[in-house]
């Protein structure tokens, strides 16, 4: 079978050139497809945090969407030990941020006040512009327009206080972000509680859940039954969002691989016909030197099996190449490594290969040898 | 003559000349539709990435304390240079009030502002602007205010004051009240649960501020920034600065906003404006690559049909030759079969991809896109180009083929 396959080099070099082709088409456009639903939701996690946990009964205080009201009602809290502990116990995969909002005194004005974590913060308010540096330990930060409206630049000292509590921070930076955080000032987590005497206390926490859809739905409410009391909430500007994007990038996805798929793998199958058709003669000469039919046809779909495994199996290496070409090249991303892709070309090249062959295996049941032998 | 030999070509190796004429169309199809889509692609994807919310901000320039706003400068919105890339805008006046429902009392906040009212722009016509308009993520169980004195409530605050749609409440301030029928209850995740929202008009006159806003809403189609858009436009030559104003950058388009509402400040929102920048461009650059990739694709399996179907017919070659036909006459005949072949494939691919991508964007997008007719000269001549690009090499391979040995077989 091998030799035979040989012997006609340039022919069965065309062959498994086609269906390398066609299964590397497929593997590249499997991969990239996986690859792009995971990376677009990677991007999208730069719009924040799509849960957040409040106290049952909480109220707005200050800053909120960027309105300063000054503290609206008796403020109500969440226990930080009972957040963080639940957070563990949940499993789940998430960013987080803590927050204790109130208000602090800054010379003869009540100002908006929040403390938290800034390694925390990083991660999940990546679009906050500074200017200064980030703060080091005991160190602020301070929103823009607070900072225009008392004359408040990076480097210099504050002095805030609370219910006769003080501390005189240095400002590392001010923030601006366009929202609420340019009127506000953001101090370490321990500090704010401190001033505020609510000694492992939080207002808010944000989360930014790496899940979708119903699985975000179903984070939360694996979440809330820990938390004794407080609520989770959807983030409905940026989840509802995202989960939107994200089903329409697939679907996108999905219809474009299969438009080229199938164009391509038409005018493969048709390619494979013509070549393989032309084998009339060969098959009358077998058939006339005494071989039958089932011998005929074993021989000719072997020749295609193995057709169909290599240039499967070379599909599958070219279009793995061609998709971590791709995804570096747009997503600064690595290749991912997929062996059930290898299936699907394997699976593409042999279909392809089978039904490239059939129409010379079902004239080979019709042949009549002498007439193919002639030439006709 | 060229069209008796394809007739005849056909008349001999039928399935040959269909599966030519099959893989052309399918190649030109598919280089067609993707270039239909192409563009529109991006500008969808632009539009499923404003759902975000708005990334532009408009306020006062005295601060929030003191300074309002008019009303009456929110219809020159839609007349500034970028006014085709503004989606939309929203304006709000916030206060404070006391609220009670039902024996429970407390302050909240009143924010009057648009759902979704008709604006018309001098020279430019009309357009639907506010909050249904730019921040499409709001759930509303019950309906939107159509009254004037009906208002939407945040689901926290509803709760609080034990309030549900077909409730009311009362506002109070400093002497004036307003009772607002309850209508719906607005849930976000975010801060509008902690307010009352109702039309403009009413809250206007409850605080005493007519034709008066507090704040502007604008979302709007910008491009990424780039080290060249962040930089401060008071510090650019005047080439510079053209060049900026005439790029959407975020800061432009917000420029923009800014000259026409008198007193007002407008920045972009970050958090909106800085991720999708990124996106965007990703988007656009995987978009790009699977075209090509695809193209490349498509170009192949017609020059591999092509090459199939001429070593096939070298018998045919050998024969000519024999009987005394120059290179130029053979090189003539078969890239005339092939051409033909090539040019009706070619428009077929057109009206199958002109399909194509109005299906995907149909499914995907939920909307048509234009028929682009200046694709079919592009999908006819790309058709034609690969083919005598993917016959070159069997042909040439063919005119060495020697005839006797060929035809003895």
């Amino acid at each position: 079978m091998i030799r035979s396959l040989l012997h006609r080099r340039g022919r069965t070099l065309l062959l498994l050139a086609v269906l390398s082709m066609a299964s590397s088409l497929a593997t590249a456009l499997g991969i990239v497809s996986f690859s792009m639903e995971k990376r677009v939701a990677e991007e999208v996690r730069r719009y924040g945090a799509n849960l957040v946990v409040v106290p049952e009964h909480s109220r707005v205080t200050v800053g909120s969407g960027g309105l300063n009201f000054g503290t609206v009602g008796e403020p109500s809290y969440l226990e930080q030990q009972v957040v963080e502990e639940a957070l563990r116990r949940s499993g789940l995969v998430l960013d987080r941020s803590l927050h204790l909002g109130g208000t602090l005194r800054l010379g003869s004005a009540d100002i908006p006040a929040e403390g938290v974590d800034f390694t925390e913060i990083r991660k999940l308010f990546p679009w906050w512009q500074l200017q200064g540096g980030w703060p080091g330990e005991g160190e602020v930060l301070v929103g823009s327009e607070l900072a225009a409206r008392h004359g408040i630049k990076a480097g210099s000292t504050i002095e805030v206080s609370s219910g006769g509590r003080t501390a005189r921070p240095r400002v590392s930076g001010i923030v601006t972000s366009g929202g609420e955080e340019d009127g506000i000032v953001y101090l370490p987590l321990p500090v704010m509680q401190q001033l505020l005497a609510q000694p492992g206390k939080l207002t808010l926490v944000r989360l930014l859940v790496t899940a979708g859809g119903e699985r975000l739905k179903e984070a939360g409410s694996r979440l809330t039954p820990l938390l004794g009391g407080a609520v989770v909430k959807e983030v409905r500007q940026v989840a509802r969002t995202s989960e939107s994007l994200l089903a329409k990038v697939k679907l996108l996805m999905a219809l474009v691989t299969a438009v080229v798929l199938i164009s391509a793998c038409s005018s493969v199958t048709g390619t494979m016909s013509t070549t393989i058709l032309e084998r009339s003669r060969e098959i009358g000469l077998l058939k006339a030197m005494g071989g039958s039919r089932r011998g005929v046809m074993l021989l000719f779909g072997g020749e295609s099996l193995l057709l169909g495994i290599i240039g499967g199996g070379a599909g599958y290496l070219i279009g793995s190449a061609i998709a971590a070409f791709v995804l570096r090249t747009v997503f600064a991303a690595s290749a991912e490594f997929m062996p059930l892709v290898l299936l699907a070309s394997l699976g593409v090249g042999l279909s392809l290969a089978s039904i490239g062959s059939s129409g010379p295996l079902l004239s080979v049941y019709r042949l009549d040898p002498v007439r193919s032998l002639r030439g006709e | 003559m060229l069209f008796r030999m394809v007739k005849n070509s056909f008349r001999r190796r039928p399935l040959s000349v269909i599966i030519l004429f099959v893989s052309v169309a399918m190649g030109s199809a598919v280089a067609t539709s993707f270039l239909g889509l192409g563009g529109d692609l991006s500008y969808r994807i632009s539009l499923e990435i404003r759902n975000y919310g708005s990334n532009i901000l408009v306020e006062p320039v005295a601060g929030e304390r003191g300074g309002y706003l008019n009303e009456a400068d929110l219809s020159r919105i839609k007349s500034v240079f970028w006014r085709y890339n503004i989606t939309g805008f929203a304006p709000y006046l916030f206060g404070q009030a006391e609220l009670s429902s039902g024996g429970k009392r407390e302050r909240g906040v009143v924010a009057g502002t648009w759902f979704a009212r008709q604006v018309i722009t001098e020279g430019e016509g009309e357009s639907t602007q506010g909050v249904k308009v730019i921040s499409p993520w709001w759930e509303v169980s019950g309906r939107w205010p159509e009254a004037v004195d009906e208002a939407i409530v945040g689901a926290a605050l509803a709760e609080r004051l034990g309030v549900v749609a077909g409730g009311e409440i009362d506002a109070a301030v400093q002497g004036a009240r307003q009772r607002f029928r309850v209508v719906g209850v607005v849930t976000t995740g975010g801060y509008e649960e902690e307010q009352l929202f109702a039309p403009l008009e009413t809250v206007q006159s409850l605080f005493a501020r007519p034709g008066k806003v507090s704040r502007v809403l604008v979302s709007a189609l910008t491009v990424p920034m780039d080290d060249f858009g962040r930089r401060d436009p008071a510090g650019m030559s005047r080439e510079e600065y053209e060049k900026w104003y005439c790029t959407a950058y975020v800061t432009s388009v917000a420029k923009n906003v800014e000259e026409v509402m008198a007193g007002s400040r407008a920045k972009p929102i970050w958090q909106i404006a800085s991720a999708e920048g990124d996106l965007l461009s990703k988007l656009n650059s995987m978009m790009l690559l699977l075209a090509l990739l695809s193209l490349t694709a498509a170009a192949t399996a017609v020059s591999t049909s092509l090459m199939a179907s001429m070593a096939e017919r070298s018998p045919e070659i050998g024969l000519m030759k024999a009987v005394g036909a120059d290179r130029l006459q053979i090189i003539a005949i078969f890239l005339g079969e092939v051409l033909v072949i090539a040019m009706v494939g070619g428009l077929a691919g057109y009206l199958l991809g002109d399909l194509l991508a109005g299906l995907v964007s149909r499914i995907v997008f939920n909307s048509t896109i234009k028929s682009t007719l200046w694709l079919l000269p592009t999908a006819v001549l790309s058709a034609l180009a690969v083919a005598v690009a993917g016959s070159l090499a069997p042909l040439r391979r063919a005119l060495r083929i020697e005839p006797v040995r060929v035809l003895k077989g």
